[in-house]
């Protein structure tokens, strides 16, 4: 389930990021349209007016005596008879003013007169001349502005350092009314008091020869035309930028949503194509990881991997999972041939146990009908089988042989090494042989065919039961531990060999112990005085002795289980390393009950 | 949990132990034997920092000995006590020469 919420949003997480990108695309769209149309409109709108001055600066300066005639119309507004806005060729009053001219001067070219022939006239002729090119300059002024569509169009003359402006002539569109009210067209000299702004646009325009004021959708422009003595004559022109401006933000507007929209379909396209190329294939991987995980069938994981194999990293993916199952079920086979060859090796290492258990002497009490003694013992080995071993038996009706022995090494080698010592030894004891006889033929035998090196250590024992008397060797082993009736367990350094198996040709000698009634021997193998605990110390044979001392007057098998609840309990959790195995035997005597043990032996 | 540092001087084999000589750590002191063993006259084997041998440790020194014995001379050197009990009772100590 939280698998299935991840898939989704990483999809989300891409749509999200497309959804960022595309408002990031319209904003930035809009904004550098905007301010490249802005400054285009701007550059075009001065280019347009800085035409449209030029053309009326040459409609004013096309008269070789256009300053005489801007300073007579500045200083004769008043009396001057103007005819506005005519319709030529229907008897105007300038064409009669053009005719009693042209009659006062025949052939004079009134539109080329200079300054001087001007002067030359008599005071009504320059005022005649001066209204006709009036009209003429009037008539050009309202085409020129009729043809650019400009809102206004004036010439003015500067007064009073700019407060004021002289209106010289305006232009006019077909049926406008000329005077000073709202929406009429100002006539020749108009005075307007300006503001401040107005003011500083105008002396720009004189210092620059052109200025234009940007006023939202209204634009100003001034260019300079003249000076007539301390008073600079403008060209000056409103535009009304406000449709233009309308037409250019939807144009902006329009490319914006264009560009967006462009961006939404390739997003749009992006988010099925990782669906359909990433995410698609993904959620296949991914549903055969989860049948592998349930089924753990590589065959039907390979199978479905293999019909989405892309030539990319899901496609490598895909092909690292087939791997991996492969892997994993190969390892599996493995483990389950590892665990049955296991299974089937415990099982033959439990019934190696018990064989190896049922071969020594295991009933207690092992002779029931021999109350002259009392004999116990235990083995239990570190690993599953040992090589430490006990034996015991009667030899023949008088004498019981008793076998302790430690073989080196541990495990299945040291466990088959004991079979073999054992049955050599019990198969020398049966002949009748001495103690010492018995070790010294042993390891002859065991020489002869001992190429693992292997040795075992051997303490032999053949008590004659009916006088006490213990005849024993020992092959390297333990020192035994005796009690005698009137005393306590000591050790008793006996006499030792090298270890069976160690050198061919090494003799044996025994010695005598004689054994009172009441007297007990300790038996034991290095398991037991070097059992180890935590901190690597040893047990050692004298907490051994403690322990057996502690339980002196019970029977062998009460000692042996104090020596072992002591060893325990030294060892506490560290791990038995080596085999455990004692024995003890509590010489009676017949002395005792004597009758009743001559008469039972008597059935024998 | 043992070290082993061996000198080899002309035919004679140091080799010093340090820690215990037992099951687990045998057959380490083997697989140095067999490395030498065929190339000198003399072992030396310095117990002065070994603590333990188990049968597993005396079975290595019985094989060794058994070479040696054929082809020169093997010596145990700085014996402790309870190592130099163990060969005692294992009766070890008549068949190694310790010193």
């Amino acid at each position: 389930m939280q698998k299935e919420q991840r898939r989704n949003s990483l999809i989300l997480q891409v749509a999200v990021l497309f959804t960022i990108s595309v408002l990031l695309t319209g904003f930035l769209t809009y904004f550098s349209q905007s301010v490249l149309t802005d400054a285009s409109v701007k550059k075009q709108t001065e280019g347009l007016a800085s035409e449209i001055a030029d053309e009326v600066k040459l409609a004013v300066t096309e008269y070789p005596a256009y300053e005489w005639l801007l300073r007579y119309w500045y200083e004769h507004s008043d009396e001057l008879d103007i005819e506005y806005d005519t319709d030529y060729g229907s008897g105007t009053r300038t064409e009669e003013k053009c005719r009693l001219l042209a009659g006062h001067y025949p052939g004079m070219q009134f539109k080329y007169a200079d300054t001087q022939e001007l002067l030359a006239m008599p005071e009504a002729d320059q005022k005649l001349y001066a209204e006709i090119t009036y009209s003429w300059l009037i008539t050009r002024v309202n085409q020129i502005k009729r043809a650019y569509h400009v809102d206004f169009l004036f010439c003015v003359l500067t007064e009073d350092s700019y407060e004021t402006q002289f209106f010289l002539f305006s232009g006019a569109d077909p049926g406008s009314v000329r005077g000073t009210s709202y929406e009429e067209i100002y006539p020749l000299g108009v005075r307007v008091t300006v503001s401040a702004s107005q003011q500083e646009e105008m002396r720009n325009a004189q210092q620059n020869s052109a200025h234009l004021a940007d006023a939202g959708s209204y634009v100003d422009y001034y260019a300079f035309l003249d000076m007539i003595d301390d008073h600079a004559v403008l060209i000056g022109m409103t535009y009304d930028l406000s449709g233009l401006m309308a037409n250019i933000h939807a144009q902006t507007i329009s490319r914006t949503s264009y560009a967006v929209a462009h961006q939404v379909f390739l997003s749009l396209i992006c988010l099925v194509l990782t669906s359909v190329f990433v995410l698609h294939p993904l959620k296949k991987v991914q549903n055969s990881i989860r049948l592998y995980k349930e089924t753990k069938n590589s065959e039907t994981v390979i199978e479905n991997l293999a019909k989405i194999r892309p030539h990319n990293e899901i496609g490598q993916l895909s092909e690292d999972v087939m791997s991996l199952t492969k892997e994993i079920d190969d390892y599996l086979n493995r483990i389950q041939t590892i665990t049955a060859e296991e299974e089937r090796i415990s099982t033959e290492l439990s019934l190696a146990t018990r064989i190896q258990a049922a071969m020594l002497p295991h009933i207690f009490p092992p002779f029931p009908g021999r109350p002259e003694f009392d004999i116990y013992a235990t083995m239990e080995p570190a690993r599953k089988v040992g090589g430490d071993f006990y034996d015991f038996f009667l030899v023949d009706d008088d004498h019981l042989c008793m076998v302790m022995a430690d073989v080196s090494g541990k495990g299945v080698p040291a466990a088959l090494f004991m079979m073999v010592s054992k049955i050599i030894l019990q198969s020398c004891a049966m002949l009748g042989k001495s103690a010492a006889e018995i070790l010294t033929k042993t390891n002859e035998a065991i020489c002869s065919n001992n190429q693992e090196e292997m040795f075992v250590t051997v303490w032999v024992g053949i008590l004659e039961i009916s006088t006490g008397t213990l005849t024993a060797a020992n092959a390297g082993h333990e020192y035994p531990v005796l009690k005698k009736p009137d005393g306590t367990f000591e050790l008793i350094k006996d006499r030792h060999g090298l270890v069976i198996g160690g050198m061919e040709g090494t003799r044996y000698r025994e010695y005598q112990l004689q054994m009172e009634p009441g007297a007990k021997l300790f038996l034991y193998t290095d398991g037991v005085a070097e059992a180890t605990d935590a901190q690597n110390q040893l047990f050692g044979t004298d907490r051994m002795i403690e322990a057996l001392r502690r339980a002196e007057d019970g029977t062998p098998e009460e000692i042996l289980q104090s020596v072992d609840h002591a060893v325990k309990e030294f060892v506490g959790d560290a791990p038995q390393f080596d085999d455990l195995t004692m024995l003890c035997i509590h010489y009676i005597g017949k002395n005792r009950e004597e009758g009743r043990n001559c008469g039972e032996r008597a059935d024998h | 949990m043992l070290d082993i540092k061996k000198t080899l001087e002309n035919e004679t084999l140091t080799l010093a132990l340090k820690g215990r000589l037992d099951t687990t750590t045998a057959p380490q002191l083997e697989t140095q034997l067999k490395e030498h063993m065929a190339r000198i006259k003399h072992l030396v084997l310095d117990f002065a920092e070994l603590e333990y041998i188990s049968s597993a440790g005396l079975r290595v020194l019985l094989a060794g000995q058994k070479v040696m014995q054929k082809q020169g001379s093997m010596k145990v050197t700085h014996v402790n006590e309870v190592i130099a009990e163990i060969f005692e009772i294992t009766g070890f100590n008549e068949i190694l020469t310790v010193e």
